[in-house]
């Protein structure tokens, strides 16, 4: 009767610390089902999503020390890991592909009337989607386009103090969601 | 500062989501040493957070593994092309026999670098996989031994077999109880049971003049695990009870029972 196995959260990053061959599998197991749905949810794109998830498990397991458990949890590290490698590779792809400084307004746009049927559906973007409008747009630009909020206030010409205000709101409205 | 405002500004949600500025993070980080209920709040949401993406996983495609697996954990060691100085100011008259006498050397010390690496290389394969083996060999010994052990005890006239079959709805589950007459100790093969899901495991309990008595949880074990000394029972029963076991049973997870003949 073999039992399944479960670590918690500073025992598997003792054992990653190890960089034992039984960690690793133990964290791909567990946790690159979760991982893979946020990086889809930004880069949305099944090929693209491929690479960057090997490339975050590799991150992981090279930057392992540098996790500090006093910032927050380990699955939490991991998905800010995922978030910014994908964003990151959303990056330099548009920027070998496009023009060399993005103009911020298109995207904007691109976002805000974003109905791409199949895509919506992914991971985060499920929960996003049922945001009003407006917040659903700052969260697209900040969660999943990795803008920051003075980038959001210039390109949408809102003053930085609502994009603050409305982007709090927005992730408290998110925050709901999650419960469910 | 009013804790409880901060709380819910929306703040925590930012920082975990990654979206806080170096400042803000900053500040929270600072606040959550001095407020315990602010570092449970940042906590909670971390967990329903990641409730949320566990139970909305995507599986990617499974050739991944692998791919990563090969890369983290190939043979990375380098090859480092040794420099050797020559003199070269030695002004000799035939100095261009000296300059392709150098090359040979640089070329043969190259290739033999390369040769030496290749074969390093290949015993250090052979060496990783005759341990994987040497191993796994030992598992297989151990497990042998202990399947041995358990077929002995099968047969001894001493042990008293307790047959326990599964519960309706659980009929595909079929436990053993061995009882050792002379010793009171009891032993239980749970090969026929179904898998415990995570941080639940199976209780033994024997049934006592109508009420439960601990018997132990059982363990991963090969063969028959031995449980807790029983004096005297009249039936003995299975339930799945949480990691470490209960006081006492859940009985609407009871999987098999079985009376003492």
């Amino acid at each position: 009767m073999p039992e399944k196995i479960s670590y918690n959260e500073s025992k598997l990053v003792q054992m990653l610390k190890q960089r034992t061959a039984a960690a690793f599998s133990y964290l791909y197991d567990n946790y690159s089902g979760a991982l893979y749905s946020v990086i889809l949810s930004v880069v949305q794109d099944n090929e693209l999503a491929n690479d960057v998830l090997q490339e975050v498990f590799i991150k992981i397991w090279r930057q392992i020390e540098q996790y500090n458990p006093d910032k927050g949890r380990l699955f939490t590290w991991l998905v800010n890991i995922s978030r910014n490698a994908s964003i990151d590779t959303l990056r330099s792809k548009s920027y070998h592909s496009q023009k060399q400084n993005r103009e911020l307004n298109e995207t904007v746009y691109s976002a805000a009337g974003a109905t791409n049927i199949e895509t919506d559906k992914i991971g985060l973007r499920k929960i996003v989607n049922n945001l009003k409008e407006d917040y659903k747009v700052l969260v697209e630009l900040a969660y999943f386009q990795g803008y920051t909020q003075d980038e959001i206030s210039k390109a949408l010409n809102i003053p930085l103090g609502t994009v603050k205000t409305r982007l709090r709101s927005a992730l408290i409205q998110l925050k709901e969601f999650f419960k469910k | 500062m009013d804790i409880k405002e901060y709380i819910q500004s929306g703040i925590i949600e930012q920082y975990v989501l990654g979206l806080a500025t170096a400042e803000e993070a900053a500040e929270l980080e600072q606040l959550r040493i001095q407020y315990p209920e602010l570092n449970d709040a940042i906590i909670s949401f971390e967990k329903n957070f990641e409730e949320h993406l566990l139970l909305n996983s995507i599986q990617p495609p499974a050739n991944i593994k692998s791919l990563i697996e090969k890369e983290l954990f190939a043979d990375t060691s380098k090859t480092k092309i040794v420099e050797t100085s020559l003199a070269s100011k030695t002004s000799t008259p035939n100095i261009n026999a000296w300059r392709w006498l150098a090359a040979a050397c640089i070329i043969l010390l190259i290739g033999s670098t390369a040769l030496n690496f290749y074969f390093y290389s290949g015993y250090k394969n052979s060496r990783h996989d005759y341990e994987a083996l040497l191993t796994e060999r030992n598992t297989l010994q151990a497990n042998n031994v202990s399947y041995k052990q358990s077929l002995e005890m099968f047969q001894d006239t001493s042990m008293m077999h307790v047959q326990m079959k599964g519960m309706p709805g659980k009929e595909e589950n079929i436990a053993t109880v061995l009882w050792d007459k002379r010793s009171k100790d009891v032993y239980i093969y749970t090969a026929e049971m179904q898998q415990t899901p995570t941080g639940k495991q199976y209780q033994l309990w024997a049934i006592v003049d109508g009420k439960p008595v601990d018997a132990g949880v059982i363990n991963n074990c090969t063969g028959v695990c031995k449980m807790k000394r029983i004096d005297h029972a009249q039936a003995f029963a299975i339930t799945l009870e949480k990691e470490g076991g209960s006081a006492k049973p859940t009985l609407n997870d009871m999987y098999v029972m079985g009376k003492v003949s």
